[in-house]
């Protein structure tokens, strides 16, 4: 029977002992993980990479017990800022990974900025979610996913470069709405007029006539920006009409591969910034693919996911607890080698994304694979 | 005052709560729920009380959140301007919707909703100049009156202090003569009708109402966070307010609080059980509808009252001479007795095929007791009908007090002093006997606002309505089934309370549509003398009947109908002997 | 617009019209005999188009996977009349009125979706052509190429819809479900299993909603949140033919399938709006449907 003073010298001997072995810092997740396939393959893809992250960190002997608190944000803006709202006050983390929508993101960014927390934004990939905030001095927000007017200026160059006739086909969310307009603007710049543009209503299933028109204004290139992207090569399929398709990183998703199927999908273009060939991703992609069977989806969201949340950890690793201090780690991570195209040192001070227009280059399918296109 | 105190410690709580130290987090879900309450307030006024379906009220939520933000942000309105407009915007709608759910019911109006609701979603979407779309509106101004730190304290109050204004109007409507007619017209609108309801103006009202607060809890939405997104408005979100009204209680006071904070709750636990949450809402819903219909606030209410026995409602001693006049006094009416009162000039209807009335031609006079018999299909019915206002008339004239009431329609007439009883009883099995026949008195009215300071600081509210019906139900004998539902009523006792609703109505022509079959003698004999009591009140009955002793009983003067022509018209004992009459119904006595 | 053009179109709006017209049926035949209406009957659609999709995929032939789809959605049918209707019945007409199986129905689908993507996953899946392998699924006619599915699925379901019309109408059973429509006292007074009919109907709606889902499936894709449109544009088409009759149905659901294709060929922007702001007017002006009758609310 101890007494109360030896149980509490006791305890508090367990205590010092656990904390001096390791300290435990909060990772905060928001992401899409519930609703529709467009969202949920881009949000469990993501986590998939940042999970791989934790335990690669673990693995290489980290300074800290890394806890993931992961919440479903439901594609919902209000659910998005509610969740944040809940990670920075409840659980009190240092540090913020997501969401999937760019509206959400939008959304909770200023609530981040406001109360210093920093965000690791990905994989949203509206042009302006850091731009936004870069010129608060200092600004918390960062971004380790795609930016979409990268891969949209890519493809254009490389499209207005091959090709006379352009079509377009968006879905009329807002993502799809976003991007024909910075397409349409990228198009007049370079001079060029898309021949056909065709939206997609997110109840619509079919595209036989939005196919048709594409058809019948002689597009050779089809620019294909509507989250269902299978829907698509399966009107094609049946119009014998086979232009060239170019679309956003999406299409480089297996899921799309697998519904579309390999003839289909053969020579369409994506922007990306996951060269397979490399390997170190290669080694990635396989590894993935044994932890989750054909649950991984997504090569270059996963890659992405994972060097982001590398980063984040290798700034947590320098600074601790500090959100402060986690953020201007964050700008000064060095030697980084990633998985993705992100370079050694992603972020500086007037510089918070990971990936640079130099660094996000075009894909294309080949024989069932996403190579780099020559 | 007693039950009033609840609104006072609710005030203190709602001022307490955010100087307690809870955090941001928890200060901003408190805010949720109140504002998602203020919308399930109106959905449960709307569903629950006026049983009109709207699956898209979201859109009045977007309608009035986006009036507001734009107005704010885009054109720079001071708040309290922008707000106004985001209401009348909302209302303006409502009004527009509430004209098609006045023609469109049950599974069509829950179609019509079901479109405007995504109509509004995509409008949202893809109106970018507008509304931008989903990445939104930013830098929405917050309402927190100019001081960020505690901004927030202030914007809960403010929307909390709102849904306590609101409850205590949602309670007054509830317990009141306004909701009791409500539920009325819920459950039938011929009822309503014929005692003086204008039931396309009442269910346009308080659709136009519901949208308002769902248009009021949009605009704190948007103020609240500083940004609006079109993703946050979609189908879900209508199936959310739709959710939170029944877990928390349909028809309940309380319910929307109750269903606002469960609902809040609910989305808390499912963004960690994110691979659940639709088993969970599934679940959840299947389980309030099969087991607890009455949703969390009727599961608690229950429990309450189960611990704490409901006081005695106020008995008054039947058969108190002064109450009794007053309850069967007629209306005063211009005119004397023995003069026409209601004209039935050439009147005629047809269905496909068959001619029920044939250009019925007879004159009530005031202060009499006028039968109107015939064999079966005679036309007896379709002619209260008709004079009653439930029916068009395809040939002839009404006149009633020298006024043409053809084109009226029935509730007009019930105001102008005519009540009526149904063959096949049309009582409201929703609310009790009491309160039915407290429906009658649907003249005497107060206003919405002075009734609810009656409400709200008077012990006295209803009390003398009360007494009246309780003593018209003393006389009839119900005065110990005053607080049951008509349903458990037997057959002739529910006939004599709806007796006692139309005599409630104080009427100046009564309509009783065979008021005595199905009774025993004894309370044929009852029926009997309250028309007596009546006539002797200065009241003119029409009655149709099959009865012959009690028809020859009590009537001044008798109509006889066969095939839908009149073939006799005068005083009982003329009709009695009349040869067509004998005829066609009333038959020889067998020579032995 | 070209010829060819014009007949793609056509065709393409007559497959999907067929679908929402099946849905459109399904719902007619529960709303007939107790009055209430599947919420959840899209996901009916989608647990067959998986079903179908697993079982192809796996190798079944097509003559197994069919009838294995409509097996389990029969079990569906008459597990959604026990638990999300039956016990409604018993509470009678209280306050929630026809809230009331809207949310039970509802439920009961949003638990298929959650048991979709507990089985299936959360992405989309690719469903194999029902009757020929991958590269031989389009046929050419006169220069326009259709899905073989495409031209099949306008065929199936009249055939379908006839035989339902038939069994509605002719046959002695189904007599019986028009009985108990009429007047369920009476129909029991008469002899008739009332129960037996009712549960026959909630199966004869299952099958109607699983054979829209294995024809739809190859033509589309496949998730678990695929379904609310289709009970949607289903019960768009039951509003428009009126709740009265299979035929009237019929002919509201091509019609619309058609009007959207040429909505969608001619504006893709808003052409998903025009259906909707259709029918808020079509059901101001005749609030009944086009076939539909208008019931007096006098007693």
């Amino acid at each position: 029977m101890l007494s109360r003073a030896g149980f509490a010298a006791v305890s508090a001997l367990c205590v010092f002992a656990f904390a001096a072995h390791a300290e435990t810092v909060k990772v905060g997740v928001v992401q899409g993980l519930s609703g529709p396939p467009a969202i949920v393959d881009f949000g469990e893809s993501y986590l998939q990479g940042i999970k791989a992250a934790v335990e690669d960190y673990k693995a290489a002997g980290g300074k800290y017990q890394i806890e993931l608190i992961v919440y479903d944000d439901e594609a919902n803006p209000q659910r998005a800022v509610s969740m944040v709202q809940r990670l920075i006050t409840n659980d009190k983390v240092p540090l913020v990974i997501g969401t999937v929508s760019s509206g959400n993101v939008l959304a909770f960014a200023p609530i981040l900025q406001r109360a210093g927390v920093p965000l690791m934004a990905g994989p949203s990939i509206a042009t302006n979610i850091v731009s936004q905030f870069i010129d608060e001095n200092p600004s918390f927000i960062f971004r380790c996913s795609m930016v979409e007017k990268y891969q949209i200026d890519a493809i254009l160059d490389w499209g207005v470069k091959n090709f006379k006739k352009i079509g377009l086909v968006h879905s009329t969310t807002g993502y799809g709405n976003f991007a024909a307009k910075e397409i349409k603007e990228g198009l007049k710049q370079r001079g060029v007029e898309l021949v056909a543009v065709e939206a997609v209503a997110p109840s619509v299933t079919d595209l036989t006539p939005q196919m048709l028109n594409l058809k019948n204004a002689g597009a050779e290139l089809a620019l294909n920006f509507n989250e269902q992207f299978e829907l698509m090569f399966r009107a094609m399929a049946k119009l014998s009409y086979k232009p060239v398709v170019a679309g956003n990183w999406g299409i480089s998703s297996r899921k799309v591969q697998e519904v579309v199927g390999n003839d289909l999908i053969e020579g369409s273009v994506m922007g990306q910034a996951l060269d397979l060939a490399q390997p170190k991703a290669k080694a990635f992609d396989e590894r993935m693919k044994k932890i989750y069977g054909d649950k991984y989806r997504w090569p270059v969201v996963a890659a992405l996911g994972y060097d982001g949340a590398r980063i984040s950890l290798m700034a947590i690793d320098k600074a601790g607890n500090d959100p402060k201090k986690i953020r201007d780690a964050l700008e000064q991570v060095d030697g980084y080698d990633a998985i993705s195209g992100t370079p050694p040192k992603p972020f500086g001070p007037k510089d918070h994304e990971c990936l640079d227009k130099k660094d996000v280059f075009l894909g294309v399918w080949r024989k069932g694979e996403v190579v780099r296109l020559q | 005052m007693r039950g009033r105190l609840r609104y006072l410690v609710a005030a203190a709580l709602i001022a307490a709560f955010p100087l307690l130290g809870v955090n941001v987090f928890y200060l901003q879900l408190a805010q949720q729920v109140a504002f998602v309450s203020i919308a399930v307030l109106g959905l449960n006024l709307l569903i629950g009380l006026s049983g009109q379906l709207s699956l898209g009220h979201m859109g009045f939520y977007a309608i009035g959140g986006y009036g507001s933000a734009i107005l704010a942000t885009t054109y720079g309105w001071p708040l309290w301007a922008s707000t106004l407009a985001g209401l009348l915007v909302a209302a303006i709608i409502g009004g527009l919707v509430g004209i098609v759910a006045l023609r469109a019911r049950s599974h069509y109006l829950a179609m019509a909703t079901l479109a405007f609701g995504y109509i509004v979603e995509i409008l949202a979407q893809r109106w970018i100049d507008l509304t931008g779309g989903t990445m939104g509106l930013f830098g929405v101004p917050q309402l927190n009156f100019g001081d960020f730190e505690h901004g927030g304290i202030y914007f809960f109050w403010l929307v909390a202090g709102a849904l306590l204004l609101l409850q205590i109007v949602n309670d007054y409507v509830m317990q009141s003569a306004w909701g009791r007619n409500l539920r009325a017209m819920k459950e039938s609108e011929s009822f309503a009708a014929i005692v003086g309801l204008n039931v396309s103006l009442w269910r346009f009202g308080v659709f136009v109402a519901s949208a308002v607060l769902a248009g009021l809890a949009g605009v704190f939405f948007v103020h609240q966070n500083g940004y609006i997104s079109s993703d946050a408005f979609n189908l879900a979100q209508s199936l959310t307010f739709l959710i939170a009204v029944v877990i928390g209680g349909l028809g309940h006071p309380y319910g929307a609080i109750v269903g606002a904070l469960i609902l809040t709750v609910l989305v808390q636990f499912t963004a960690v059980l994110y691979d659940y949450s639709l088993v969970l809402y599934g679940g959840i819903l299947l389980l309030v509808m099969l087991v607890y219909p009455g949703g969390a606030a009727g599961l608690l209410s229950g429990i309450y009252s189960r611990l704490r026995p409901t006081p005695k409602a106020v008995r008054v001693a039947a058969n108190e001479r002064a109450e009794l006049d007053d309850a069967f006094r007629g209306r005063p009416g211009e005119g004397g007795a023995g003069e026409s009162l209601l004209e039935i000039d050439n009147v005629t209807k047809r269905y496909a095929g068959v001619t029920a009335v044939n250009r019925v031609t007879t004159t009530v006079r005031r202060g009499t007791v006028h039968s109107l018999i015939g064999p079966n299909g005679a036309g007896k019915s379709s002619l209260i009908n008709i004079i009653s206002g439930l029916y068009a008339a395809d040939g002839g004239r009404i006149c009633f007090r020298g006024q043409d009431i053809t084109g009226l329609p029935a509730h007009a007439r019930a105001r102008l002093g005519i009540a009526r009883t149904f063959q096949n009883l049309q009582l409201i099995y929703n609310l009790s006997v009491l309160e039915n026949v407290m429906l009658g008195a649907q003249s005497e009215r107060t206003g919405f606002v002075a009734g609810l300071g009656r409400w709200c600081f008077s012990s006295s509210f209803e009390a003398d309505l009360r007494r009246r019906a309780l003593a018209l139900l003393g006389f009839f004998g119900l005065a110990p089934y005053a607080d049951m539902t008509p349903g458990d009523l037997s057959y002739g006792h529910r006939k004599l309370c709806e007796l006692a609703r139309a005599v409630m109505q104080q009427p100046t022509l009564m309509l009783l549509d065979e008021p005595i079959a199905g009774l025993n003698n004894e309370e044929a004999a009852e029926i009997a003398d309250a028309v007596r009591r009546l006539r002797a009140a200065g009241i003119t009955l029409l009655i149709v009947e099959h009865n012959m002793s009690f028809v020859m009983d009590v009537s001044d003067r008798i109509t006889v109908l066969d095939y839908g022509e009149k073939i006799a018209d005068g005083a009982p004992d003329e009709v009695r002997n009349d040869r067509r009459v004998i005829d066609a119904y009333l038959g020889v006595e067998a020579v032995e | 617009m070209s010829l060819p053009d014009f007949v793609q179109i056509l065709v393409t709006g007559l497959a999907m019209g067929s679908i929402y017209m099946l849905m459109a049926n399904g719902l007619f035949m529960t709303h007939l005999t107790t009055g209430a209406l599947n919420f959840g009957q899209g996901d009916f659609l989608m647990i067959a188009a998986f079903v179908t999709v697993s079982l192809l995929t796996a190798g079944a032939p097509t003559f197994v996977a069919l009838p294995a789809a409509l097996l389990v959605l029969v079990v569906l049918g008459v597990l959604l009349e026990r638990v999300a209707i039956r016990p409604l019945e018993r509470q009678g007409a209280r306050d929630s009125g026809i809230l009331a199986w809207i949310l039970t129905t509802a439920g009961f689908g949003l638990i298929l979706e959650n048991v979709a993507t507990l089985a299936w996953g959360k992405s989309s899946h690719y469903a194999p052509p029902l009757f020929t392998s991958r590269k031989e699924n389009v046929i050419s006619v006169f220069g326009v190429g259709f899905f073989v599915e495409e031209l099949v699925i306008a065929g199936i379901a009249l055939a379908v819809i006839a035989a339902l019309y038939w069994f509605l109408y002719r046959t002695r059973s189904g007599k019986a479900i028009a009985a108990v429509a009429f007047n369920r006292d009476a129909a029991a007074l008469l002899g008739i299993d009332v129960r037996g009919a009712i549960v026959a109907s909630y199966v004869i709606m299952a099958l109607l909603a699983g054979t829209a889902g294995m024809l739809v499936a190859p033509i589309t894709s496949v998730q678990a949140h695929m379904g609310l449109i289709y009970t949607l544009k289903g019960f768009v088409v039951l509003n428009i033919g009126g709740f009265t009759n299979p035929l009237g149905i019929l002919v509201a659901g091509l019609v619309f399938g058609v009007a959207e294709a040429f909505c969608n060929y001619f504006d893709s922007a808003f052409g998903d709006l025009y259906p909707f702001i259709f029918i808020i007017a079509f059901l101001a002006i005749r609030p009944t449907g086009l076939f539909g009758e208008a019931k007096a609310d006098v007693r």
